[in-house]
């Protein structure tokens, strides 16, 4: 079978790589399974007491639909863009896949989450020295996990975008 | 928001006019990088490593100078007085 797709002119659009879709992903993600999270158990803190506050299986859930969710959208993410591709005749190959750029944008993005993750972790051991309530030490973590998902996608679109 | 300025500056997009009309993609195809990556160097978005830096300049057979130039003051050559 005979095929006719052709590199990209420099006027073609720039399209994005795997890698920066699989941020794109990541950040709508974890945006929408945390403010779900949130959205569920806000009124329930608020409304009884704490140690009575069903947190855990939101939690799991939360968690579980990130990971998922994350998968399936950078492979729909990076099927849709072989495909937009295809369709204007350009040759997918050398296009999507990520290169050193992609890896010093991942480095620059992962160190700026850990550190507001990192950082949480006081928090953590502060509030398990003066025996708080477990709700209070694993929405703690889960609040720092989604701070620091969100720090590190939007330092990595911006290095995307802006350049750093 | 403007895109963040890198202090390195480049030729690349002169240089790829001068050599006969390349394209981002092809120099993306000889740097082994993506045309993304090509086009985030020329636009001063992205400033390479020294060894792309150099690959580059080999592509277009000119010495790193000729390709890129670093335009942070206070470390010029010329004599103090």
């Amino acid at each position: 079978m005979s095929h006719d797709l052709r590199q990209p002119d420099d006027d073609d659009p720039v399209i994005m790589t795997v890698d920066q879709r699989s941020v794109w992903a990541y950040l709508t993600v974890v945006l929408i399974t945390s403010t779900a999270y949130f959205v569920v158990v806000i009124p329930r803190a608020l409304s009884q007491p704490i140690e009575d506050v069903s947190w855990i299986a939101p939690m799991l859930w939360a968690i579980g639909a990130s990971i998922v969710g994350t998968i399936v959208g950078s492979i729909f993410g990076s099927i849709g863009g072989a495909i937009g591709l295809a369709i204007r005749g350009i040759e997918p190959k050398g296009q999507l896949e990520g290169d050193l750029r992609d890896k010093d944008i991942k480095r620059l993005g992962d160190r700026r989450g850990a550190l507001i993750s990192g950082g949480a972790m006081f928090g953590v051991l502060v509030l398990a020295m003066i025996g708080a309530d477990a709700f209070w030490i694993g929405n703690l973590v889960f609040l720092a996990g989604t701070v620091g998902a969100l720090v590190e996608g939007v330092t990595k679109i911006l290095a995307y975008r802006r350049g750093f | 928001m403007p895109p963040k300025p890198t202090k390195v500056t480049n030729q690349v997009r002169a240089l790829r006019f001068e050599s006969g009309e390349m394209t981002q993609a092809d120099l993306a195809e000889r740097l082994k990088v993506t045309r993304q990556t090509v086009i985030a160097i020329e636009q001063g978005k992205y400033s390479p490593s020294l060894e792309m830096a150099f690959e580059i300049a080999r592509v277009f057979k000119r010495p790193l100078d000729d390709v890129f130039q670093y335009a942070a003051g206070g470390t010029d050559d010329q004599p103090s007085s």
